[in-house]
């Protein structure tokens, strides 16, 4: 019998030639509950992987919230220099959506870390819970007065401009919260984690 | 901000030739949550430092201190010049 069952996984212990029959024997000879030896065999896939240093985490925040920034300007820019050309009315747009879903890409991605702050408590342990509420707290903290400025704002664009112009700056804004409200906790989160360490 | 809990932890594991995941299994919490630990990034619960303590098998203070640690070796030594 391998001396250190107890620590290997069991594609470790098939490897050092025990077979399957064997191990869920010797499983259920040390009294493992049915969950223990379901998990032994079907590994939960970690929950925090590939999470990439601080420093590429915060690059990553500041390209994706900077992205959206900069075609904003030019939409606005070129609304007011172009009116009705091309760039504006429908180039823009598209490049707009187009971040949009690098956003989708990079936040929702199962295996980076929108995981981590959507998962339940279950998996996570105590300092993962931690960081997803004070995620989640400051991402409300932040969110909030944001939305309670850009409303107003938002209302006054257009009564100061009820035209295309005012439309599109009052768009915009609905814009910025709409892709706020969803990615907030997690950049705050990636923003805040420190730099991985290995498994050794 | 509270000053950060020193351990000893990471010199318990070099000790004992336990990996951080293996560690972090044992404990059933995160791999980066033990190097987070050795690291001082992160203050654990209570109740997780008594876990890591008992699985270590040893008094709480051993494990966790408010002051620095000195070294191990001098400890030993100084215990057995005293005995």
């Amino acid at each position: 019998m391998i001396d250190d069952f107890d620590k290997l996984s069991v594609t470790e212990l098939r490897l050092r030639g025990m077979t399957s029959d064997k191990i869920l024997a010797e499983q259920k000879r040390r009294g493992m509950s049915k969950e223990a030896i379901h998990d032994a065999w079907y590994p939960k896939p970690p929950t925090y992987d590939r999470i990439g240093s601080r420093r590429f985490r915060r690059r990553l925040v500041l390209a994706t919230y900077g992205g959206w920034l900069l075609v904003a300007v030019i939409l606005l820019v070129a609304s007011r220099v172009y009116p009705g050309s091309l760039l504006a009315a429908e180039v823009l747009p598209v490049l707009m959506i187009a971040n949009s879903v690098v956003i989708g890409v990079w936040f929702f991605r199962r295996t980076y870390i929108s995981r981590e702050v959507l998962a339940s408590d279950v998996g996570l342990d105590e300092r993962l819970v931690q960081n997803r509420n004070l995620a989640f707290r400051r991402a409300f903290q932040i969110f909030v007065p944001l939305v309670m400025l850009a409303w107003p704002i938002s209302m006054a664009v257009v009564a100061v401009e009820p035209n295309t112009h005012g439309y599109t700056g009052a768009l915009l804004i609905y814009l910025a919260a709409a892709i706020l409200a969803p990615t907030l906790p997690t950049a705050i989160w990636a923003w805040r984690e420190p730099d991985p360490v290995d498994t050794n | 901000m509270a000053p950060p809990i020193q351990n000893r932890i990471a010199v318990l594991r070099a000790e004992r030739d336990l990996s951080r995941q293996q560690l972090a299994d044992a404990l059933g919490i995160n791999y980066q949550t033990i190097g987070y630990l050795e690291r001082g990034d992160y203050n654990p619960s209570l109740e997780l430092a008594f876990r890591i303590a008992e699985y270590f098998g040893l008094p709480l203070e051993a494990v966790f201190s408010r002051q620095p640690f000195a070294p191990m070796s001098s400890q030993l030594y100084r215990k057995e010049d005293s005995a």
